[in-house]
């Protein structure tokens, strides 16, 4: 037979799969490590070589003093408490409003009546526009601020319940009903587990907007916080400040973020998506 | 989705006959996360030219995983296949697929779906657009050539998948259960049309299905799998006198296949089940 | 939908505007907290034959060259990562790091990198916008049915056409979502940004006027900006609707 036997062949083919194999092994596992790295190498290697100008990017290392200064100080500390109690405030009441609505207002016509023209005005508007006017209204404090990033938020968390429970296949309910369920019991047992998924989604879409929004009430009013710190620093041209803000903001969302992550898989344990391999951010 | 664009590289190899063989193929998938599954161990299974062969197995016992890798869709682990003298070493026209869930474009209109194989072989203008009624009409859809696959139902867009692929004439067709979406008319239909098509212009067919009967009725040779890890159970000779189908199936031998072949695989189904029970 | 019904859909919002105006010209809310519908109204048409369209066209235009450089930008760039996979190892734990970050915080930087003026704002809305475009887009390509990209491939399409061909407007859907969400972003970041430091734009003439206690002016810019966020949204969507219809 001409050209190398079949087995020759496939034992060729199985050496070069393993070669490539352990060397891409090697790139996956390798590979995100290096990339952050040498992102903060060259962050660091790009001031300190004067490549750019330390006032436009100061090096790495001093923002990191930076930050553990501000930490040992205090106020560090104190900002992040303020930030996160402004946002996990305004996020609950966010989500106690935003879901109620979402679930009475499908389900009650007058209600519906009244506030559909409202929610589908006040949904794709930019909400952050009325902060004004919440100044106006509400003063220069707490209040006006936990009430602007409530209500950027609530809109799209009454609008996810809304078509997430209006959306429940309609086979569950009907079987349940037929079992002898109340429509109370209906609601709390099936329509509200069955749309727990997507109403989650709101929730984590929600989340960021009340971040966003709560660091600009900060920037605008002042009274504390990341927000209002960072900003205090950019007016001051104080740019290993802005830095630390920077950072400090990212790691706070990050860890935000990754707990309504955390805490989705936890009530989501019998949906078939936590078994899915990766989720989406 | 694979990166990895494979070279397509097909060499010749003289010694083989055409038609298909598969010799010593493994596969075992490996989830990023989770435990690999073996779903193919160690299958060989020789098709002629020209040979109509089914594949036949319970649910999740590797049919579409052979189908996959005869496609060259996916880098064989171990084993060869040669389809038509040509080692698979990537997907190519010259092997038509119908996949299980069709497959379809759903941005491409039914007749845009069929000309966009077309449009790869470089046909001129004119001549795709024959070709592509000429297959509308065969699978009974004119007059749905610009609806959308969200416009159709199931049984529709498997006639449009099967279309598609008869269009640019592959030498090879492999269907993985093509049929699975129809209800029992369109199904003996189609069994009928695709036979008729078959006997105009025969292709090597591998025809995977879970359907005993229509393994029976459709193949020359019937090839039984066994629960997973898939190995190759036995394979069975079914071919019948050139008869309309209403007649063969009439026929104590066909009924006898059946018996024989669903013995087979309900043994392979009890297996299964054990094996998830346990 | 008939034009009773549509009137029937919208008398809400006309029976709110009614109680806004009576409350206030009977003096149940004070002027200077609520004023009066109508003054809204007329401030708004003076300020419309001031600089009104001025400040307005200033914002927009920022708006719009910052969004439109993150969408090409974005969707390239996650398409792209999606489709080779060393791009995709070397930049995605990159933007898992970065993607969470409250966008907002890019305000003082931007402010201090380049000042007050549009290209301070244009960089924010592009950095800002550019990252949940990528990642939508970059998740979008990669949740492409698999058997699709088979299927071209097994009909002879080529690497580079199956890319074009099939990954993208198979995850031209979500990719437009994700943009959509971008775009109310862009005007977060827009209006934000104006309020806290700017010479010119509507967000700055909304302060300006809240500062000088013209109230009824400070509410007709609200509402003004309102309007367009709105409008961009709604007619983001009936493009989008056009670009797909083959969803049905
Ligand atoms: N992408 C995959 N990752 C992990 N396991 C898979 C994957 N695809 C298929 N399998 C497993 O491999 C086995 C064979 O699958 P398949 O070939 O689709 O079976 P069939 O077509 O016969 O129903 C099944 O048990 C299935 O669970
Ligand atoms: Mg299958």
């Amino acid at each position: 037979m001409a050209g190398p036997s079949t087995n020759a062949a496939i034992a060729l083919s199985l050496r070069e799969n393993g070669m490539a194999h352990w060397l891409r092994i090697g790139f996956y596992k390798v590979g995100p490590f290096f990339t952050v790295t040498a992102l903060l190498l060259t962050w660091e290697l790009a001031s300190r070589l004067e490549l750019v100008i330390a006032f436009l990017l100061p090096p790495l290392s001093v923002v990191l003093l930076r930050i553990a200064e501000d930490m040992v100080a205090g106020q560090l500390p104190l900002d992040i408490a303020i930030t996160l109690y402004r946002t996990l405030v305004a996020f609950v009441l966010a989500m106690v409003i935003g879901i109620s609505l979402g679930i009475v207002i499908p389900r009650v016509a007058s209600i519906r009546w009244f506030f559909d023209p409202i929610i589908s005005i006040g949904l794709p508007m930019p909400k952050i526009a009325l902060l004004p006017i919440f100044m106006l209204w509400f003063g220069l404090f707490d209040t006006s601020k936990i009430l602007m990033v409530a209500f950027s938020a609530s809109f799209q968390i009454i609008i996810t319940t809304w078509s997430a429970t209006q959306n429940v296949e309609k086979e569950l309910i009907w079987s349940a009903r037929s079992l002898g369920a109340s429509n109370r019991q209906i609601l709390w047992e099936v329509i509200f587990p069955a749309s727990l998924p997507q109403i989650l989604t709101g929730l984590q879409i929600a989340m960021p907007v009340c971040l966003i929004v709560v660091l600009v009430t900060e920037m605008v009013m002042g009274g504390q916080g990341l927000g209002d710190s960072m900003l205090r620093s950019a007016r001051y041209v104080d740019s290993p400040g802005v830095f630390a803000g920077i950072v400090e903001i990212g790691i706070v969302g990050f860890c935000v973020i990754r707990s309504m992550e955390l805490i989705r898989r936890r009530l989501l344990v019998w949906h078939q998506e936590t078994q899915k391999e990766e989720t989406t951010v | 989705m694979a990166s990895v664009a494979r070279s397509g590289r097909e060499h010749d190899n003289p010694a083989a006959a055409p038609g298909i063989s598969i010799s010593g193929v493994c596969h075992e998938y490996r989830p990023a996360n989770g435990r690999p599954v073996l779903a193919l161990d160690d299958i060989s299974l020789e098709v002629k030219d020209r040979e109509f062969v089914s594949i036949l197995g319970p649910s999740g016992c590797g049919k579409s995983t052979l189908l996959y890798l005869m496609g060259g869709f996916m880098p064989l682990q171990q084993g060869e296949i040669i389809v038509a003298g040509k080692t698979v070493t990537g997907p190519g026209p010259d092997r038509g697929v119908v996949f299980q869930n069709f497959a379809l474009f759903p941005w491409k209109s039914v007749r845009d779906n069929i000309l966009y194989g077309l449009e790869k072989q470089g046909l001129p203008r004119e001549e795709r657009l024959e070709i592509a009624q000429h297959y509308i009409d065969m699978v009974h859809l004119s007059g749905f050539e610009d609806s959308y696959p969200s416009q159709l139902s199931g049984g529709m867009k498997q006639r449009v998948a099967i279309a598609r692929t008869l269009a640019i004439k592959p030498d090879t067709l492999l269907m993985d259960e093509p049929f699975g979406a129809l209800d029992a008319q369109t199904r003996s239909l189609m069994q009928e049309e695709l036979i008729a098509i078959w006997n105009r212009s025969p292709t090597t067919v591998v025809f995977v299905t879970h359907d005993v009967r229509e393994a029976v009725l459709l193949a020359d040779r019937v090839a039984v799998m066994t629960a997973r890890p898939g190995r190759l159970k036995e394979i069975v000779e079914t071919k019948f006198a050139d008869a309309p189908h209403d007649e063969i199936v009439k026929s104590p031998e066909f009924l006898d296949k059946v018996d024989y072949t669903w013995n087979l695989v309900r043994a392979e189904a009890v297996a299964a089940d054990a094996e998830k029970a346990g | 939908m008939s034009a009773a019904a549509t009137l029937w859909r919208f008398t809400p919002l006309l029976i709110i505007a009614l109680l806004w105006e009576a409350t206030t010209r009977l003096g149940l809310i004070s002027e200077f907290a609520l004023p009066p519908l109508t003054n809204v109204i007329s401030s708004f048409f003076k300020l419309l034959a001031d600089d009104l369209l001025y400040h307005t066209g200033r914002s927009i235009l920022r708006g719009a060259v910052g969004f439109l450089c993150a969408m090409v930008v974005g969707v390239l760039a996650g398409v792209l990562m999606a489709w080779y996979r060393p791009v995709r190892i070397l930049v995605n734990p990159l933007m898992r790091c970065f993607y969470p970050m409250p966008k907002s915080a890019l305000i003082p930087l931007t402010i201090m990198w380049i000042g007050l003026g549009d290209g301070s704002k244009m960089t924010l809305i592009f950095i800002g916008c550019l990252l949940p475009i990528v990642m939508s887009s970059f998740n979008a390509a990669r949740g492409v049915d698999q058997v699709l990209i088979w299927s071209a491939r097994g009909m002879g399409a080529t690497e580079q056409q199956v890319l074009w061909e099939v990954v993208v407007p198979a995850s031209m859907p979500e990719i437009l979502s994700g943009i959509r969400i971008s775009l109310a972003l862009s005007f977060i970041l827009l209006v934000s940004a104006e309020l806290i430091i700017a010479n010119n734009g509507i967000g700055y003439l909304i302060d300006l006027l809240g500062e000088g206690g013209d109230y009824a002016g400070m509410f007709a810019g609200v509402i003004t900006i309102s309007a367009i966020g709105f409008f961009a949204d709604r007619g983001y969507v009936m493009l989008m609707r056009r670009f797909l219809r083959w969803r049905e």
